[in-house]
């Protein structure tokens, strides 16, 4: 009895120690971004906001950041709104193929972001299309799609199956049914993926470096920064990137879990 | 018995077709046709800084008869398996204190807490782990003070697997969770009436039940592993390179896109013949013995 | 007599493989009360599915006043259903789901709201019309479905087993409720049930549905006294099914010869069997009298008890003959007194000859 104890305790010690592993780079990022040393290390010298004040006066960053939320919001919207085709078409009908279909939604978060990138710079530049924005826009979509599509997959499954047919039975056309009930049933999701798949966006790197061209991202900035040599700027770029995406990801997390109640409205 | 479908039309639906339609066009577009175009560019040739469209295997050979191909493929097959199993056993602990040990919230916060890395910047980590690993880093700083070290961690194999593992840890550690979270308690139970010893029950029964999830989470691992080039990069100082930092320096540089082509083509067949053993190994009928 | 309001002619449904409806004919008059009744798999879901257009007969035409219904979807036909599992929108409150219907024909937002309000105060629950139906009682909701489905003021309305998740007690209220309802509106309801209670208790005419099949329409009393046929009699009530072979006619009187012994059974004009002809009648067990001594009635049979049951003031007692066929018996509480049925013994049986009910064969 003792020794399970014992081994119950050591077990939750070792799984704090991991957690220590997983955010200490996160944590070590951010208390580096106000320290004044050149090259990071302990003991910390004097709290600054110099690396911030470079970044601030850069334009390139401003460039990146401007690049990087055009991207992002417009890979979220047209992530969801594949997602959301998709995740419908699951929920609700059946046909032929229709496992080579899921398949093919699902797969491209399975494929080594590397591979995936090399091929979509050479078919871009094939197509004429390489160098532009809109080309990070493109792939950064086909990336997301399935995490929508997950998102609003699982919305979908707390809904009484009988829901839709109501609609039908009080009057509502297909497409009436659509606006009226299985959109509003599914807007928690639809904003939880809208969110999600623009954090996921607003970090990838490999692709948007292979087919950015000059339009560099933040990421694709920070990669190239990392590539010169060590620049403490980089943990005040990290911070604030860090800070974006884990903003993204918990709204995206709340609206994940809110149940709609809507009770003594 | 009865079903939520509509009754069906015969011929065009128009409704089920604007749900059904955009991501196979998409995904035909965007996901496939690079895809196949990628496998149709490793047999083009390259003249003058040109790509030509050919149907040669030139690249092909190119590549593979190079001895520094291999030595690349070996690498990061090693890399990517040592990763697998690294990660994997020492995730399993803090899984199996996740999925046994705490209560439902502890477990639901902490599944939160370790989702939220895989969706914030790689590369940051990454580099922070750069700065702590360094000779004159927080780590050698920290070990200095009880007189060891300092100790040479960056462009070794063990950055590489630190890197491989800030992607992966998390993800696998969500993975076995469910996994074992998912074990019917009962038959648990039953294991330690039988007189299963503790150890015993974790090898012989909970591993085995959580199998499927094990081996998916396995899979995940080697995957991200075998395909990032920013912790062998970085981290690892890319001596010799691992295939995805190979796909880089033929493309950034060299402008060889059919022979990085091949390189990924190789990574591809290789990936889904270890994705189907994985697969095969975890839904396996156990075999009577 | 006005035109039927429904009417199903040679209805078939088929989902792949599986048949749920074989062939169905069956017509509704406005104003009726009707129940369909069946154990699960009967097709009788199905068949208020194919009503609303949900699901598309595979075969057959199906009418609403007189309009072929077949091709038309379910939006635009007025045949609103209340649900099984209710399905009100979670997202709307509850005089927003009441407006749904109206909302969908386009009505004006002031009518809408009025007419739902008015809806709510007649089911008596306008007290909750801001609430979200989640937080809602049972009954509450029930209620708050039914104002739903009739706020379009339809001709027809369909019932999907909507008492099935309600506590006894509430089942009770809400059938006086909906018979109330039904009288004052003057619409059809069509309500599918495996409760042969509710049935009972509220429907003007009973459709008994098997394997995809109507096995019996008629008012609940003759559902209940003279079954159509074997499924009928074994699936309604406590009935008593005993098979044998004609003896001898005498004018409408049949002499039976069984395993239990010798009866004599009242046919029909113009049913009479033939002699030596197989022939299954069925003695309803209410209908039985119970006795420890022989008497002098027509039908008697000695048995043995085996077990009893008992619903409120009724009693069933279960009883063997020597030969092991089963018997049931139905009678009041208070009746069991006089018997000293605990005291084991024999027990004997008898029904008067007008009282068993001949199946056709």
């Amino acid at each position: 009895m003792n020794g399970g104890f014992l081994l119950s305790w050591a077990l939750r010690g070792y799984t704090l120690l991991l957690f220590v592993f997983v955010f200490a780079p996160i944590l070590f990022s951010v208390v580096f971004s106000f320290n004044s040393a050149r090259f990071p290390t302990i003991p910390l010298e004097s709290f600054t906001l110099h690396w911030y004040q470079t970044i601030w006066a850069d334009p390139d960053v401003w460039t990146a950041v401007r690049n990087s939320v055009i991207v992002s919001v417009c890979t979220a919207v047209i992530a969801t709104v594949l997602g959301f085709c998709t995740a419908y078409t699951d929920y609700r009908y059946n046909f032929r193929f229709k496992s080579a279909y899921m398949a093919l939604v699902l797969l491209p978060p399975t494929i080594p972001l590397i591979i995936m990138a090399l091929a979509m710079l050479a078919w871009f530049s094939k197509i004429g299309a390489s160098g532009q924005l809109w080309s990070v826009i493109i792939a950064h979509s086909v990336l997301t799609a399935p995490f929508a599509m997950a998102i609003v997959r699982l919305r979908l499954n707390q809904m009484d199956k009988d829901l839709e047919s109501a609609a039908w039975n009080l009057g509502a056309s297909e497409w009436r049914a659509m606006r009226e009930v299985i959109i509003p049933f599914c807007k928690p999701s639809i904003i939880s993926a809208l969110f999600l798949t623009a954090a996921v966006s607003f970090d990838e790197f490999a692709i948007a470096w292979f087919v950015s061209g000059l339009n560099k991202t933040v990421p694709v900035l920070i990669l190239e920064i990392v590539q010169g040599n060590i620049d403490p700027q980089v943990n005040a770029i990290g911070t604030f990137v860090f800070l974006v995406s884990m903003t993204l990801v918990i709204i995206a997390q709340v609206f994940f879990t809110l149940r709609q109640s809507k009770a003594f409205s | 018995m009865s079903s939520t479908k509509a009754p069906a039309r015969k011929g065009f639906n128009g409704y089920a077709a604007t749900w059904r339609f955009p991501i196979i066009i998409w995904q035909a577009l965007f996901f496939l046709g690079p895809l196949i175009f990628m496998v149709a560019m490793s047999f083009f040739l390259v003249k003058n800084y040109r790509m030509e469209e050919a149907f040669e295997f030139k690249n092909w050979q190119k590549m593979l008869t190079r001895g520094y191909f291999w030595d690349s493929y070996f690498l990061t097959l090693a890399l990517a398996t040592v990763s697998t199993i690294v990660t994997s056993v020492l995730a399993f602990p803090a899984a199996f204190a996740l999925a046994f040990k705490v209560s439902p919230t502890v477990r639901r916060w902490a599944l939160f807490l370790l989702i939220i890395p895989f969706f914030t910047s790689y590369l940051v980590r990454v580099f922070s782990w750069y700065v702590i690993l360094a000779e004159s880093g927080v780590v050698n700083a920290l070990l200095a003070h009880i007189g060891l070290g300092p100790y040479t961690m960056l462009n070794t194999k063990f950055g590489t697997i630190v890197g491989y593992m800030t992607l992966t840890l998390p993800l696998v550690v969500v993975l076995q969770t469910f996994a074992l979270a998912n074990i019917d308690r009962n038959l648990v139970q039953a294991a330690h009436n039988l007189g299963c010893t503790p150890w015993r029950a974790v090898y012989r029964v909970i591993m085995p039940l959580a199998k499927t999830g094990l081996v998916v989470a396995a899979l995940f691992c080697f995957i991200l592993s075998f395909g990032d080039f920013v912790s062998p990069y970085y981290l690892g100082g890319s001596k010799p390179p691992t295939l995805p930092i190979l796909i880089i320096d033929t493309t950034k540089s060299g402008q060889q896109w059919p022979r990085a082509a091949v390189v990924a083509v190789v990574m591809m067949v290789t990936l889904i013949s270890i994705a189907f053993a994985a697969l095969a190994l975890a839904y396996r009928k156990r075999a009577s013995r | 007599m006005s035109n039927p309001l429904v009417e199903f002619k040679r209805v078939a449904k088929r989902f792949g493989d599986f048949v749920a409806v074989k062939s169905m004919d069956l017509s509704i008059d406005p104003g009726e009360f009707i129940a369909i009744m069946g154990p699960s798999g009967c097709g009788k879901t199905t068949t208020l599915r194919m009503l609303a257009g949900l699901d598309k007969p595979t075969e057959g035409s199906i009418y609403i006043d007189g309009q072929l219904m077949n091709d038309v979807r379910p939006h635009e036909r007025d045949t609103p259903l209340v649900w099984q599992s209710l399905a009100l929108f979670p997202f709307l409150n509850v005089r927003e789901n009441v407006e749904f219907g109206l909302k969908m024909r386009n009505q004006d937002a002031a009518v809408r709201r009025e007419k739902a309000m008015d809806w709510l105060d007649r089911l008596g629950v306008a007290e909750f019309a801001g609430r979200n139906v989640e937080t809602l009682s049972g009954g509450q909701r029930q209620r708050v479905a039914l104002a739903r489905s009739l706020v379009t003021e339809p001709r027809l309305l369909l019932l999907d087993e909507p008492l099935s998740a309600l506590d006894a007690h509430l089942v009770i209220r809400m059938q006086s409720v909906l018979t109330k309802l039904q009288r004052e509106l003057g619409i059809t309801f069509v309500y599918v049930t495996h409760s042969q209670s509710e049935a009972f208790a509220m429907a003007d005419r009973v459709v008994i549905m098997s394997d995809g099949e109507v096995a019996q329409t008629a008012v609940p009393r003759d559902i209940y006294r003279e079954p159509a046929n074997r499924f009928v009699a074994e699936f309604v009530g406590r009935n008593n099914i005993v098979s044998g072979k004609v003896s001898a006619i005498e004018a409408r009187r049949v002499s039976v010869e069984s395993a239990m012994g010798q009866f004599s059974v009242i046919a029909d004009e113009g049913r009479i069997p033939a002699a030596g002809a197989d022939i299954t009648f069925v003695i309803a067990a209410d209908l039985v009298e119970i006795s420890r001594t022989p008497g002098d009635a027509e039908n008697t049979v000695a048995c043995s008890l085996i077990s009893e049951e008992f619903i409120g003031s009724v009693v069933t007692l279960f009883l063997e003959t020597a030969d092991g066929d089963e018997l049931k018996v139905q009678l009041q509480e208070r009746e069991l007194v006089t018997l000293d049925h605990t005291s084991g013994g024999t027990f004997f049986l008898s029904w008067q000859s007008a009282s068993a009910h001949m199946l056709p064969q």
